[in-house]
């Protein structure tokens, strides 16, 4: 059976509208996974003695780890193909343990050069309420 | 270490390569997307797609297969300082497996600023042009690399 996914309308992307996706706990096998999907072998991703020498407390997360699980909350929200543009500000690093609570929130619904468009605000941040990320993204959802 | 300044007058090669269903899959698994048109040819191509399509922020495999083409190993950071300040991309057509990509990374600006506990940061942006084979830009991507004042437990 094909799974399909419904994507959310440009109608109903009134201003304010937000969704949520939580993920985790980050696990280290996330991370190595993560660098051989992504080809980012940066140590301190998995490397307990390089991490601890470089001065962190052990391996953290790929900032675009988080940022592709607040990529995956907008592009099955908003659909894969909608988007025109996606900023990501990496604030803090996420932890072996650590969830990622990501949350986005349509800030601007408007139409330009005959396109229905929306403007997203969003951010990842863990479970003490920390912020690991803030993004923005301009899309063009389904009318 | 002050930036090398003289990487800002290199240009780097343009590199190539296929996009695959394979890498497709395997990144889109690891985020968890339950999208079937990133691992599904059906779904894929039922929902308009020649083939399986590559989640948004797929790209950054790409970035610095080859340390000939990527200015990031040439910049002088110390490794144990540089971070990924800030990730941008730029959607322009639909990457999809089976597309044969050709890239070119360059340094698109520079800047210095003083640290908060003293010293210089530097910021770096590197821009990554993706164009497909008609040489229609398909994505761009920009990266900016920060390299700290101090380690983090020195600071």
């Amino acid at each position: 059976m094909t799974i399909v996914i419904e994507y959310a309308k440009w109608e109903e992307l009134a201003e304010g509208t937000e969704q949520e996706l939580t993920v985790g706990p980050i696990t280290r096998t996330d991370l190595v996974r993560y660098a051989g999907a992504s080809g980012d072998f940066n140590p301190n991703h998995h490397d307990e003695i390089y991490a601890i020498r470089a001065g962190f407390d052990k391996p953290f997360a790929h900032g675009m780890l988080q940022g592709g699980y607040l990529a995956r909350l907008l592009s099955e929200w908003l659909g894969p193909d909608s988007f025109k543009n996606l900023k990501i500000r990496f604030s803090a690093q996420a932890w072996p343990g650590d969830m990622v609570i990501c949350k986005a929130r349509v800030v601007r619904q408007y139409e330009e050069a005959g396109e229905r468009l929306v403007e997203i605000e969003a951010s990842a941040a863990n479970q003490r309420g920390d912020v690991l990320i803030k993004a923005t993204a301009t899309a063009a959802p389904r009318t | 270490m002050p930036l090398d300044k003289s990487v800002l007058e290199r240009t780097f090669p343009e590199f190539e390569f296929r996009v695959e269903r394979g890498k497709i899959r395997e990144y889109a698994l690891v985020l968890g997307l339950t999208d079937p048109v990133h691992t599904d040819l059906e779904a894929a191509k039922a929902a308009g797609f020649d083939d399986l399509l590559a989640p948004p922020t797929f790209v950054r495999q790409f970035w610095h297969e080859n340390p000939g083409n990527d200015p990031m190993p040439h910049l002088g950071y110390d490794p144990k300082r540089r971070l990924h300040g800030e990730q941008e991309f730029e959607y322009h057509k639909p990457l999809v497996a089976g597309m044969n990509l050709k890239g070119r990374n360059a340094i698109v600006s520079t800047r210095e600023k003083e640290g908060r506990r003293g010293g210089m940061m530097t910021f770096v942006v590197i821009e990554t042009r993706f164009v497909d084979e008609a040489g229609e830009l398909v994505q761009v991507a920009r990266r900016t690399l920060i390299e700290t004042a101090a380690p983090p437990k020195e600071a």
